[in-house]
Formats: structure tokens, sequence, C-alpha cells
């Protein structure tokens, strides 16, 4: 254990975290980029039933949903530099930011391609033949009715998803980032006051998760402007 | 100017449209009737291109399709050929009332969004919502969307509007509006096809009556004629059940 516990630490610990959260915004915001990117992909073989592709994206889904993501940054993390040691390629030079920028970009797309397939078929098929039988086409249909409802639908699981990993980037400090928990660690290194940097990191991931939290609501309010009069209401 | 000859279509085993030939000319008023799983909203649906049929030929206007051999193209010629009212509505949720009427005007017509707002305006006065042209959807009454249903098919200017049992998902009291509706626009020349259970309706406003039952269409006629003097025995236990105020001779 530590030292004795000193409250006022926490403030002082503060500002030095915040100068790090701009790296943990930086792995979720590229990492979610990357994931909605994957996810559509993935989301395409199951939409339309693509044999062989399918299959490969089903294990995909139910590999990272069934595995930890701290496992999978470890198998990214020592897996890759040794697959790719297999054709001549060397990247244990590489950046610990890449390996964390690509696990969670694969975590995340797993999660969003599931999200994605589920809120279009999610949208009623009236909708699609609706839009046919006044003569539009599939392209004109996916972009134009189908896909701004299916957003509706799928929107309050992006959020999720979202905050999620932001606390899950808390762990990509175990393989040398130096984003707010890996400051936090030496911080602790540094000081002994182990309890006293964990509250200040504790105060900041809450803080900014309920602003990300504000933010989603407000948008969710306006995808839900059409759900008839009692949803526009609340 | 419709002309449907030889349909066959089938779900898997099950064969729900055995050989249909039926002619439409313009401006006519058909209804359909026949009782549930008889093929009436099949053969609506395949004329729409909504269902692919197995065999035969649909033609509206200039434009035939063989169901043997179908090009993409054909496939989209005959849908701006016709307009489809749904009975669920199938209205765009996340759309207005008036853009509902738009979109097709809009992304298919390629008409400007001010002619489009225009047609879609006067539309919407047609069918008496010009006070809800701002609201979703949701939140109307299924007789007030289906109205809008009815101004979006309009709307499209087509040579055919198909109607599929317009008023099976409504509240009792909210069918009068809608029928209403469907009688105005009667009078203005639009050729219509209407599925429908509504008896006295189809009996009033139909130029033709079709009967099907069984995938095959069992008689055809004058209103007048089906409903006072069927000739098959089918028609006749049919229109028994579903209108029991009137006497038959059997």
């Amino acid at each position: 254990m530590g030292k004795v516990f000193d409250p006022s630490l926490i403030l002082e610990f503060i500002p030095t975290l915040l100068k790090y959260l701009g790296v943990t915004l930086e792995i979720l915001a590229v990492s979610i980029l990357f994931g909605v990117l994957i996810g559509i992909g993935a989301a395409i073989p199951k939409l339309f039933n693509i044999p062989v592709l399918k299959q490969l994206v089903t294990i995909y889904i139910s590999f990272i949903r069934g595995t930890p993501i701290i496992i999978q940054l470890f198998l990214v993390y020592y897996g890759l530099p040794a697959l790719l040691a297999l054709i001549h390629i060397d990247i244990t030079r590489m950046d610990a930011f890449f390996f964390v920028i690509i696990t969670y970009s694969i975590s995340n797309g797993a999660i969003f391609a599931e999200i994605f397939r589920g809120a279009i078929n999610a949208v009623e098929f009236g909708q699609t033949e609706a839009a046919y039988s006044i003569g539009m086409t599939p392209f004109h249909n996916f972009t134009r009715i189908v896909f701004p409802q299916a957003i509706r639908v799928a929107f309050p699981n992006i959020a999720n998803t979202v905050i999620g990993s932001l606390k899950d980037t808390s762990l990509a400090f175990t393989i040398g980032i130096m984003d707010m928990m890996g400051r936090g660690e030496t911080l602790i290194a540094s000081s002994a006051h182990a309890l006293e940097v964990y509250i200040a990191l504790s105060v900041i991931y809450y803080v900014v998760v309920l602003i990300l939290e504000k933010g989603f609501r407000l948008f969710e309010k306006y995808t839900n402007r059409y759900q008839g009069t009692e949803a526009s209401v609340a | 100017m419709i002309e449907i000859s030889n349909l066959h279509k089938k779900f898997g085993k099950n064969e729900v449209l055995k050989g249909i030939d039926i002619q439409v000319n313009k401006g006519d008023i058909i209804s359909i009737l026949g009782p549930s799983g008889s093929g009436k909203t099949t053969l609506l649906r395949c004329l729409n291109y909504l269902e692919r049929p197995d065999e035969g030929t649909i033609t509206i206007d200039n434009i035939t399709i063989d169901s043997k051999k179908v090009h993409k193209k054909d496939i989209y010629s005959i849908r701006k050929k016709s307009a489809m009212v749904f009975q669920g509505y199938n209205l765009f949720q996340h759309k207005t009332v008036v853009q509902n009427v738009m979109e097709g005007l809009v992304v298919v017509q390629k008409k400007s969004v001010k002619e489009a707002r225009e047609i879609a305006l006067e539309m919407l006065k047609k069918v008496g919502l010009e006070q809800k042209t701002d609201s979703y959807p949701l939140q109307l009454s299924g007789g007030q969307q289906q109205r809008v249903g009815i101004a979006r098919a309009l709307a499209l200017n087509p040579q055919v509007i198909l109607f599929d049992e317009p008023t099976s998902a409504l509240d009792p009291e909210l069918v009068g509006e809608v029928l209403d509706v469907i009688r105005k626009i009667s009078h203005e020349g639009i050729t219509m096809i209407i599925v429908t259970h509504e008896m006295n309706f189809a009996r009033e406003v139909s130029k033709r009556v079709i009967f099907m039952d069984g995938g095959v269409v069992v008689e055809e006629g004058h209103p007048r004629d089906i409903f006072t003097a069927p000739k098959e025995e089918r028609t006749k236990q049919f229109l028994k059940r579903m209108t029991p105020e009137l006497e038959y001779s059997i």
C-alpha cells in the first residue's frame, strides 16, 4: 500500500492526467472511425447472405465477442509481428499506438457489424416495398429510405459502444501506451498515492462519459423526431 | 390498356395464381373480390413486380413483361406506370406527409423540389390533409395515413393505381373517410384496380367486378350482375357470407 490518503492530491493530479486525455480520445476516435468502416464491411456479407464470407464474418464476430479485449490486445501486439515475420516484414519497432488502434478497431468493428445488421433488418420491409412501388432503385431505397431509419434503431447501441470503448482504452497502457491511464500508472509509481490517482482518473472518465451521454441524448431525440406524439414529447 | 395473360405464381409448392387472364381498359375501375388466400393480393403485387410471376405476361400501356425473360429496366418502367396503395400504408416513417408525397416525384421522376411540392400540396388537398403536411406519419390516425398513401400514389400520375385492401387495417370508424377519398378520385378517370372486402363499396364504384378463388378468376362482370345474379356456385357462396343483407337465389 502507498502513503496515507491525502484528498488534496486528487485535485493536484487531475490537471496532470488531463494533459493525456487527448491521447485517450484519439485512440477512441480513430478506433471508432475504423470500427464503423470494418463494421459496414462485415455487416454486408450477412445482410446479403454471401456464402463463405458470411461464415468468416460470423466467426470473427463470435471470437471478438467471446474474448476479453485485453487478450485481443496482446494477441495483436505479439501475434501480428510474429505473423508478419513469416513474410519477412519487421514491425517489432512499430509504435504501440498502432497495435492499440488495430485491436480496438477490430473489436469495435465486430460490435458495429452486429448493430448495423440488426438495425437494417429492423426497418420494416414494407418501407422497401413502398420505395420499389414508386419506382425507386435499390440504391435510392437504401440511401433515402432504409439507412436513415436504421440510424434511429442503431444509434442507442452505437452510443453504448462508444462509451464502452472509451472505458476499454484504459487497458492500452498494458502495452506501454502513455494515455491517461498510462500516465496515472507512472504517477502512482512516483508518488505512491495510488488511491488518489485512481479517484482522479475515475472523476475524469466519469465526466467525459457524462458529456458524451448528454450529446448522444440530444442526437437521439433528433433521430426519434418522427416516432409519433409520445416519443417526441419524451 | 392493361393486359394480364396466363399469369402463374408459386410460393414453394403452393400455386397461388393458376393462369390469370384479365383485361382492363383505360379509366376502368375494377374490384377484385375473393376469400383470403384466393391470390388477389398476389395478383396485384405481380402487377407492380413486387412479386415476380413464374409464367405469363403483363402489359401496362406500352410496356410488356414476359416473366420468362425479365429485364431490370422493364421492371422500373412498369413500376413507373403504376402506383400502389398498401394495406399497411407503408408511408416513409422518417419523412413528413408532404415529403412522402414528394419523394417519388423528386427521386424517380426527377422533378424540381418546388414543382414536386406544388403537386404534393395539391394532392394532399384532394385527400383533405392540407392541414397535416408537416406531420410525421406516426402522428396521424390510420385513416389519415392511408389518405396520404393515396395522395402519394396519385401524385405520381400513374396509368393505374393498385389498391391492396386499403381499408383492411383500419378501425371500422376510419374506413369511411378512406372510401370517401377513393370514391372521389374514382370520378377523375384514373384507372384503378382495387382488392377489397368492402362489398358495398365495390358494388358502388366498380365498373367491373372480378371474383377470384383458388388462384383463378371464377367470374367477372358488371357489379349489378355479379352481386344480384352470380352465375357460379363459389361466387354465390362467398357473397352470401360477405353480404348477408342481400338475398341470392341459389
